[in-house]
């Protein structure tokens, strides 16, 4: 979706409640180089924009399972993050379109969101 | 068959596993997963098929840690999967911007250490995305 969202000439910002360190191996891992990365540990800019979600269901990869130093898995639980939402902004600072899916999975969706930067720009 | 039917629960939990994260990075999730959701309840019923079978007949101690190894975690995951798939209706929150409005101002930390803020959005398009974070 990058290229083709650069070609649209947009920027690709992703908040999220990781803290700076996660942040950087997250963007590592993925290849997210053409994305700033911004970090909210403390759910600031989260809970500003009313997107908490008290209850998502996920895992920490500090929360390992272990029998005798041997890892077993993540142990998932729930954790307070952001609800995934995504935002188009004009040059002018202007909200045009928002990402109101009810189905978490199916926020974000590539197909939803270059179709609508294309309706915008 | 016990081992056939053990192997199949196994396999076919652990690749729809497999087959619908591998879509989760692109975003490119099924809107209806329903194969997925037939393939795990099949993988499920096959795991206590086999359960069944291996207390209606004597096994070697081989088969029974086999058996006992990949059918529970056959059942476990796809019920985990099942179970996931309910609560894939996350409430919608409580959004404090609508189409029309200004975007709210907010500074933030980057991945790099450095700071951020808004301001530096000025004359450019952007998707902001808030998600749930890095595993």
């Amino acid at each position: 979706m990058a290229p083709e969202l650069q070609t649209l000439d947009v920027r690709i910002v992703a908040i999220s409640k990781d803290t700076p360190e996660e942040a950087a191996l997250h963007k590592e891992r993925d290849s997210l180089q053409h994305i700033t990365l911004l970090a909210d540990p403390q759910l600031e800019v989260i809970r500003q924009y009313g997107v908490e979600h008290h209850k998502a269901f996920g895992f920490d990869t500090r929360n390992t399972l272990t029998l005798g130093g041997i890892p077993l898995g993540l142990v998932p639980s729930f954790k307070v993050m952001a609800i995934p939402t995504s935002l188009i902004v004009d040059e002018t600072g202007e909200v045009r379109w928002i990402d109101q899916s009810e189905d978490y999975r199916l926020r974000s969706n590539n197909d939803r969101v270059l179709g609508a930067a294309r309706d915008v720009f | 068959m016990i081992w056939a039917l053990s192997l199949a629960a196994f396999l076919i939990v652990l690749n729809t596993w497999v087959a619908y994260m591998a879509r989760v990075p692109s975003g490119r999730v099924p809107a209806r997963p329903w194969g997925s959701v037939a393939l795990q309840i099949s993988g499920i019923a096959l795991g206590l098929a086999a359960l069944a079978v291996w207390m209606s007949q004597a096994t070697s101690l081989s088969t029974s840690i086999a058996v006992w190894a990949m059918n529970p975690m056959a059942i476990v995951f796809g019920a985990f999967f099942l179970w996931l798939l309910t609560q894939r209706k996350t409430p919608v929150g409580d959004l404090r911007v609508e189409v029309g409005d200004t975007l709210l101002p907010f500074a933030a930390t980057t991945s790099e250490g450095t700071l951020f803020h808004t301001r530096e959005f000025e004359g450019q398009r952007v998707l902001l995305k808030f998600f749930r974070g890095g595993w």
